[in-house]
């Protein structure tokens, strides 16, 4: 168990690390140096009240959609739609808070409206791959993709048709009373940050602490082996699907209703699978996938800075992303092997020798 | 007649476990040599050092009187060996003729003469009388047509000698009538024929010889005239009855489960059940014994309510069954060792403790409704792993860890903690070392003190002639016969074993 938890922190740790070491090599091939660009890139992200608040900022939307891929991986399911399930929840939250913004009705109970509704709403979205799955047998991940795109898609027909704000392919902002507030004025995150870590804490204390938790983790580990000793499995696969599908709607209204207030084209692009990633280093551990999505918002947000103080483009630390996402996968996979099993019984059993 | 196939002083170990033992095999030119034994005997072991898949610890090979190295089936085929597998290798969204030439090495150039082909195939299939439409997808075959499909494309490129794996085992009769009469024009025209089996009738029909395999090594080869189907079956299971530890008992018929004229795909002679009664009486233990894969995993299934049954009724406690369901079963009293254990039985990367309490999580004792007890189920484990001998370095390891023994005391302590009605019991033993085994067979008799009906199936004849108050035997998805614990007749319970009914004649 504690060998289990050690192999668990290091493989990601040493991910970074070397993804940082190849970030430099291809920094200091670009002619900047790698440590002044580093010192940039912390700073960026991490350095100043404000570089602080857009990090989290940037980090809130990860967050939903790494929740929404651990809470079905950790049952056995593969739900790549979480982008198209975060779409339906800002969407939902859109439509809603412009058409009654309209009739004069706004306030922070219009809010609340709102987020609930686009939880519905990501919650309808994985309710159709989870249903297809358990009662056709239908691929979960084929079904969960395809409907990404008919999610986008839809909500084309919204910003460029049916709410389209006169010229420009964008809906209306929302009304100014229903957004979300920023906790502290001057740190850009808005409490759809402190909603998303509250809905972490409540899914790890769901699935570790619970005896319906314990049984969605059974299942994911051995689906047969959780048959036979009477789960009710696909119906565990079913809820957890819609409850993966409800936490990216979360998300999205809460990303609507927090920082983007309105519906435009790219709109959540790339989030779903940016989810899966984070999920799958955080291990499906909720609070470490919190973490993870924290990281990679940092990232990316100080790779801005990074290209104005040192000429080292942004997409640098794309490549940075990419290679700890590549590392910590094969790394996690290298430690299951039989053979680095054996290769760490021999190394520990030499040093007892020595 | 000439001599084929020589296999001299073959073995094969793995580790330290011998699957081939100083094998002696000598097969002749245009002779049906069966390859008889029990599931672990040995045969798949030689067989597959014979078309190249596994290379012999110790042995020579000769092939047409000249010794040969045998690399891989490709070169197995090159020499003129073949092999029809138990399970077709086929690609079935391809058509006869396609699947016949795939793989052809011979060929010259970029494009297949498929005339020339054609003409060579179809020649061959009716030589041998084989009767293939080539042009037909493999999908739209029947299983006796696909496995003569096999047979040709062995022929068509190049064997002199067949390997027939359990050939039979998933034809209709009509269809065993039909290959065996290809089998003899195969063996007039000079070809060999090694055909796995464990069918006494169809041994004693077929064969011209027949070696018999027990435990990796050759018991001895006969001709066919020279035995009767008993001493082939007491040569093939080979035991003496053993005084039990176990005092065996007779109890009164009062069923905790009671099954009639159960059905489940039926014709699948191998994974099938085909009109099973029985009934298991509390506090005592009912040995199903059987060769592997003769419907053993369904029976289990069925009773644990894993599967459900195509026809006939299953009684639990006196009433009957309308929704085969797992947990509902569970809730009756029904305990289960299922028969792979990491599969079905445990979940690897949860820990002991979880483990333990896999099917209790809804138990006010471990669950406070929404929260799990942690701290009292952590308190159980401890007690658990006292009570079972356990050896681990804490309740929070992972199952996956432990060794295959203290894994299976996992299983036990759950299911008999549970205080079951009735326990199943499949390959309780399989793979465990003596200690740990004599723990189980303990636990078991622990258990059917206190009245508890134990369903014991199990492929090691021993553990069945050790444990059971009562046998039935289990062939082909049939109840073949039942037999007394104490004293059991091994020779009738052997013969049944191998397809001969209670009473019938070999």
């Amino acid at each position: 168990m504690k060998i289990k938890n050690a192999t668990g922190l290091v493989v990601p740790l040493l991910s970074i690390l070397l993804a940082f070491i190849i970030g430099g090599i291809i920094m200091a091939a670009l002619g900047a140096n790698p440590l002044e660009a580093m010192q940039y890139l912390i700073k960026g992200s991490f350095g100043t009240v404000n570089a602080l608040g857009n990090t989290l900022n940037k980090a809130t939307p990860l967050i939903y959609c790494g929740l929404c891929a651990c809470f079905a991986y950790k049952c056995g399911v593969f739900n790549l739609g979480g982008e198209g399930q975060f779409l339906c929840g800002a969407m939902t939250a859109c439509v809603v808070a412009l058409l009654l913004g309209e009739k004069g009705v706004e306030g922070w109970l219009i809010c609340l409206l709102c987020l609930i509704l686009g939880t519905i709403a990501g919650g309808i979205w994985g309710f159709i791959p989870g249903i297809l799955k358990i009662t056709r047998g239908q691929n979960e991940m084929i079904i969960s993709i395809m409907l990404n795109y008919v999610a986008t898609l839809f909500m084309g027909v919204i910003y460029t048709n049916w709410m389209r704000d006169a010229s420009v392919p964008q809906t209306l902002q929302v009304p100014q009373a229903d957004r979300l507030g920023r906790i502290f004025p001057r740190l850009r995150f808005t409490w759809g940050f402190a909603i998303a870590v509250a809905v972490g804490i409540l899914m790890w204390i769901f699935l570790f602490k619970t005896s319906a938790g314990f049984k969605i983790r059974a299942v994911g580990y051995n689906m047969t082996a959780s048959r036979f000793n009477g789960f009710p499995v696909k119906k565990l696969m079913f809820v957890s699907f819609i409850v993966s599908g409800a936490v990216a709607g979360l998300g999205g209204a809460a990303e609507l209703m927090g920082t983007q207030f309105r519906l435009i084209n790219g709109f959540g692009a790339g989030y779903g699978f940016d989810g899966v990633a984070m999920a799958l280093i955080g291990q499906l551990n909720p609070l470490a996938t919190i973490l993870v999505a924290v990281f990679f918002a940092a990232l990316r947000v100080g790779s801005t800075s990074m290209q104005a103080a040192t000429g080292v483009p942004t997409s640098v630390s794309d490549i940075i992303q990419a290679l700890v996402i590549i590392f910590t996968v094969a790394g996690l996979a290298l430690v299951k092997l039989p053979e680095f099993e054996a290769f760490r019984l021999r190394l520990t059993s030499g040093k007892k020798e020595a | 007649m000439a001599e084929i196939l020589r296999m001299e002083g073959i073995s094969k170990r793995f580790g330290n476990f011998y699957a081939n033992k100083n094998i002696n095999l000598s097969i002749e030119e245009g002779e049906v040599h069966t390859l008889l034994g029990e599931n672990g005997a040995g045969k798949s072991t030689l067989m597959n050092i014979l078309i190249g898949l596994y290379q012999p610890t110790e042995g020579k090979i000769f092939f047409k009187g000249k010794e040969v190295h045998i690399e891989s089936p490709d070169h197995a085929a090159r020499l003129g060996i073949g092999m029809v597998h138990q399970h077709f290798m086929l690609v079935k969204a391809m058509t006869v003729f396609e699947n016949i030439i795939l793989g052809e090495k011979h060929s010259k150039g970029l494009f297949i003469n498929r005339e020339a082909r054609r003409k060579e195939i179809i020649e061959l299939s009716e030589r041998y009388g084989l009767d293939i439409e080539l042009d037909k997808l493999i999908t739209d075959l029947a299983v006796g047509a696909q496995q003569r499909v096999e047979i040709l494309k062995a022929l068509y490129h190049g064997a002199e000698l067949l390997v027939l794996d359990e050939p039979s085992a998933a034809l209709t009769d009509t269809e065993v009538e039909g290959l065996f009469a290809i089998m003899r024009k195969l063996t007039s025209e000079g070809k060999s024929i090694i055909f796995i089996s464990h069918k006494m009738r169809e041994v004693l029909h077929i064969s011209d010889r027949i070696t018999i395999l027990r435990l990796g090594e050759v018991v001895t080869t006969v001709n066919r005239g020279d035995v009767d189907g008993q001493q082939l079956a007491d040569m093939m299971i080979g035991r003496e009855l053993k005084p039990s530890h176990y005092e065996k008992k007779v109890v009164p018929h009062d069923p905790v489960v009671e099954l009639k004229s159960v059905d489940f795909s039926k014709d699948n002679k191998h994974n099938g059940l085909n009109g099973v009664s029985l009934a298991v009486n509390k506090g005592e233990i009912l040995g199903i014994a059987g060769v592997d894969g003769n419907g053993q995993t369904q029976l289990a299934q069925v009773i644990a309510g894993v599967i459900t049954p195509d026809a006939g009724t299953v009684d639990l406690g006196g009433n009957k069954i309308q929704i085969f369901d797992p947990n509902d079963f569970i809730n009756k009293g029904v305990a289960h060792i299922p028969e792979d254990r990491n599969l079905q039985g445990l979940v690897g990367d949860m820990t002991i403790a979880d483990n333990l309490v896999l099917k209790e999580t809804e138990n006010p004792r471990f669950s406070g409704g929404i929260f799990l007890k942690q701290g009292v189920i952590n308190q159980y484990a401890k007690d658990m792993i006292q009570k079972y001998d356990i050896r681990c370095q804490g309740y929070d390891q992972d199952v996956r860890s432990l060794s295959g023994g203290n894994q299976q005391k996992v299983i036990l302590a759950r299911e008999i903690e549970s205080e079951p009605d009735l326990l199943i019991a499949v390959h309780p033993t399989r793979g465990l070392d003596i200690g740990a085994a004599d723990f189980v067979h303990e636990q078991m008799i622990k258990a059917r003190a206190e009245n508890v009906g134990i369903l014991l199936i199990s492929a090691d004849f021993d553990e069945i002639l050790e444990m059971s108050d009562r046998i039935l035997v289990i062939f082909e998805g049939q109840i073949m016969g039942e037999f007394s614990g104490k004293n059991p007749p091994i020779e009738e319970i052997s013969l049944a074993m191998t397809g001969n009914r209670k009473g019938g004649r070999a």
